[in-house]
């Protein structure tokens, strides 16, 4: 579609429809945002919360699958949290997810870091990419379903434009081609 | 004459296993939501493929990799 044109009805109906199909997506992808936004919102916060728990070494126990083990500190959405842990070179703080999976719980370390605002910094950024990634594949999955929906329909109505358009020039080259008899 | 034999009712065939899956079937097989299934794209932990319009999907083998079934 040009997007200096009018859409057409039947680029309306193709839009209302990709957005009821996609209704879910689209209320999941909002949440999913502001939920980023309020992590970057209490960034400073959150890390805070975070390195004080580091001092305080408090929080359970959470062993990843790499058989590291991290203490919990905040939770960041439902299944990714901080944790930190004490090494040789001081506190390390990391995002990590418990992802419930069919066969089992995965548990990974996402980033990793000794400044725990620098692990949140990155651990937003990802999720932004996550975003972006999902984003790309609904824009593939509506025109997948426009095409699939609307493919007959569009041919039909670019026919119909053309040789209205066509018609309309014969009809005035005709007349004006009679005005000059 | 001859008989025409009589048409049997078609069988039954068990549903055939796809090469790949679209990211919510992928999400609905691994029960998780289908937010996670993207972040374990993003981390490389589930390849992909595309099709035509650009629409990712899950090859079975990455599923059953994941599921820990292969």
């Amino acid at each position: 579609m040009n997007y200096y044109e009018r859409p057409t009805q039947l680029q309306e109906q193709a839009n209302a429809e990709a957005m009821q199909h996609f209704a879910e997506h689209l209320k999941q992808f909002k949440a999913n945002c502001d939920a980023l936004q309020n992590i970057e919102r209490n960034l400073t916060m959150t890390a805070s919360d975070a390195s004080r728990a580091a001092l305080q070494s408090s929080g359970r126990i959470v062993q990843t699958d790499d058989g590291a083990q991290w203490q919990h500190a905040v939770d960041l959405t439902g299944i990714t949290s901080i944790c930190h842990r004490r090494t040789a070179a001081g506190f390390e703080f990391a995002t990590v997810e418990c992802l419930p999976l069919k066969s089992g719980e995965m548990k990974d370390v996402l980033n990793t870091g000794h400044d725990a605002r620098e692990v949140l910094q990155a651990f937003v950024r990802d999720q932004r990419q996550v975003l972006k990634v999902w984003k790309d594949d609904v824009n593939a999955q509506v025109k997948e379903l426009e095409s699939e929906t609307f493919w007959g329909r569009n041919q039909a109505e670019d026919l119909r434009f053309s040789l209205a358009r066509r018609s309309a020039k014969a009809t005035h080259s005709s007349t004006s081609f009679l005005s000059r008899l | 004459m001859e008989t025409i034999p009589k048409n049997e009712e078609p069988t039954a065939t068990p549903p055939t296993e796809r090469l790949a899956y679209s990211i919510q079937e992928a999400a609905d097989m691994l029960g998780v939501n289908y937010f996670s299934v993207y972040r374990l794209i993003q981390r490389n932990k589930l390849k992909v493929c595309r099709a035509l319009r650009g629409k990712l999907l899950v090859p079975r083998t990455e599923l059953l990799k994941l599921l820990g079934t292969e």
